[in-house]
């Protein structure tokens, strides 16, 4: 019983602490621009891209898309840099020394993250209403805010093994951008799904927000909880195993770093 | 039963294996530590010292569980370092010397929390121990301040406070005192002794002799991975007893001058030291004063200042164990 206390106080500090150390550094004005002026771009862009390809009609099918894969700055940048960190700080070693319970130690560091990363999606969705147009009269906001934490819990899922990679890899950024990009196009945010060619659906299917943006456009648009309730639960197991594909990387990591000598180079 | 020895090393090994090479790889191998044993008692306040790159490092990394060995054995605490290494993880603590390894952008208070839930500290006795510690490091009152605005010598403080949260049995501490100014690496070791008196058990690695003579019971020199002696202080000055050091203070000695002091008879070994714009010439010689003419005449033609004959110290044995040139 004590060990659970004490694992939960360390995943819930350990939460707290690397998401302050992560963003201490800007100003709160800076920091809410980032919040508030990136999603914006991003929605504006990619909404009048579409809406000049497709038509006025489909504007929602692009905010909606856009909006919930904004989940993924959040869930893949800040994630990845919290683990990534440590690399740069040089405080692996005295992690690795530690008794702590590595899965506290290394899920807790995406756990605000997911919080952050509901904000976000919640601001831009409000662009859209305000902007665009986005008409949220039908939802069911329960279903929606459920949806938006299941997208931000999957990226952050993926997040948490790309930080694991980073701590392997020279360049973080290099990895983070690419993974970014591919899923505006693979997760159905832009392009539906069905127009990708077959390879490409398959590999949609088993990334995070493929599921949560299909069931963000259904709620939108007055579908019940119980309707996208396969999607979300799908969701909710892609982002458990991304995390746990990350967990056994990170105590591979640990496991060699140890053995070849390289925890100082890495 | 408690373990007879704090540590206990049998014939430690570590090589390090790297590629060189893009198309045609060849695996290079170093040998860091070569078939090491030695045993720390509890209690004891013992030395590793030696040049850069002797394998110290290596040694403590291997001891506090982040490095496995390549060959041979070591116990801390009773359990040995790849097999048990989930029971000495709580009882030891460690410093690796530099500023690395904190939270800059966090509070001194805040790494301090952190690494407290690292190392399942109760937070009532975190609460009380943290201002402690803080105190003890002389950083109370900037323990609210981010870690990015410390000196240097104030990270290396915080290093070690947060190495005594968790109350260890234990102290690995590496070269604890490097690059800090004069007066913040003599605190810092008042803050050792203060530990050892608390009957802390500390391992220390540094390349500084005066400090090895001034802290640790016992010194094993090590050089090249191997360990080249290991006594006491007094111990490790017996093996120069029978030598003199003649100090030269010299402006601009040419190396081939050197070579020829080196030849002379009377002479065992020649180091030299940069000091501002002159040098010390320290000349290792069992023949004491008597060997001064002979050594200035070896010296004919060069600007000598102050001749001063005197006793050897740690540094002239480390200097003869070692057989390398000391840092200025």
């Amino acid at each position: 019983m004590r060990s659970v206390t004490l694992n939960i106080r360390l995943f819930f500090q350990g939460a707290l602490l690397s998401y302050v150390a992560l963003f201490r550094w800007l100003s709160p004005m800076t920091y809410l621009a980032s919040k508030v002026l990136m999603p914006l771009a991003q929605i504006l862009f990619f909404s009048f891209l579409g809406m000049y390809a497709t038509g006025q009609a489909n504007a929602s099918f692009y905010v909606i898309g856009n909006a919930i894969q904004l989940a993924a700055v959040s869930g893949i940048f800040g994630v990845t840099m919290s683990i990534g960190g440590d690399r740069w700080e040089g405080t692996l070693p005295y992690l690795f020394g530690t008794p702590a319970n590595r899965m506290a130690m290394f899920v807790g560091r995406a756990f605000f993250h997911v919080l952050d990363g509901m904000v976000g999606v919640v601001l831009a969705l409000m662009w859209g209403v305000l902007l665009l147009g986005l008409d949220l009269s039908h939802a069911n906001p329960l279903a929606l805010g459920l949806t938006i934490l299941v997208a931000t819990f999957s990226t952050s899922g993926m997040g948490l093994l790309l930080g694991c990679i980073s701590l392997i890899t020279l360049n973080v950024m290099f990895i983070n951008n690419t993974v970014y990009f591919s899923l505006l196009v693979f997760s159905g945010a832009n392009v539906p799904l069905s127009t990708l060619p077959a390879w490409m659906q398959s590999v949609a299917w088993a990334l995070p927000l493929t599921r949560s943006i299909a069931a963000a456009r259904q709620i939108i648009a007055g579908g019940s909880l119980a309707e996208v309730a396969p999607l979300l639960w799908m969701e909710v197991l892609i982002g458990a195993i991304y995390i746990l594909a990350g967990y056994f990387l990170f105590r591979w990591f640990e496991r060699q770093a140890k053995l070849r000598g390289t925890l100082d180079i890495f | 039963m408690a373990p007879l020895n704090a540590i206990e090393v049998r014939n430690l090994r570590r090589i390090y294996r790297t590629t060189i090479g893009v198309i045609r790889r060849r695996v290079k191998e170093v040998v860091a530590v070569d078939d090491i044993s030695f045993d720390v008692a509890p209690g004891e306040l013992f030395g590793l010292l030696g040049p850069n790159g002797a394998g110290k490092t290596t040694m403590v990394k291997m001891l506090t569980t982040l490095l496995i060995p390549s060959a041979g054995t070591a116990r801390v605490l009773g359990f040995d370092v790849v097999d048990q290494a989930d029971p000495i993880r709580p009882r030891i603590g460690f410093i690796f010397g530099g500023e690395r390894g904190l939270y800059w952008r966090l509070s001194a208070i805040d790494n301090l929390r952190y690494f407290a839930s690292l190392y399942h500290v109760e937070p009532e006795i975190a609460r009380k121990r943290i201002p402690y510690l803080l105190e003890l490091v002389r950083l109370d009152g900037r323990g609210q301040e981010k870690v990015e605005g410390y000196s240097r010598g104030m990270k290396q403080r915080l290093h070690v406070a947060r190495t005594l949260l968790h109350d260890p049995e234990l102290l690995f501490l590496d070269e604890p005192t490097i690059g800090l100014d004069p007066i913040g690496a003599r605190e810092l070791r008042q803050v050792i002794r203060n530990l050892q008196s608390e009957k802390k058990t500390i391992l220390l690695t540094t390349h500084y002799m005066f400090e090895a003579d001034a802290l640790c019971e016992r010194i094993a020199v090590i050089d090249h991975g191997r360990i080249v002696a290991l006594d006491t202080p007094e111990g490790l000055k017996r093996h120069v007893r029978d030598l003199s050091v003649i100090e030269l203070e010299v402006y601009g000695i040419p190396p081939e001058l050197l070579d020829v002091l080196r030849a002379l008879e009377v002479v065992e070994a020649v180091t030299v030291e940069n000091r501002d714009q002159k040098q010390a010439v320290l000349v290792q010689s069992p023949g004491g004063s008597e060997a001064v003419p002979e050594i200035l005449a070896a010296l004919s033609g060069l600007r000598v200042g102050k001749v001063i004959v005197r006793e050897p110290t740690l540094e002239d044995a480390y200097v003869r164990l070692v057989g390398g040139e000391v840092e200025p």
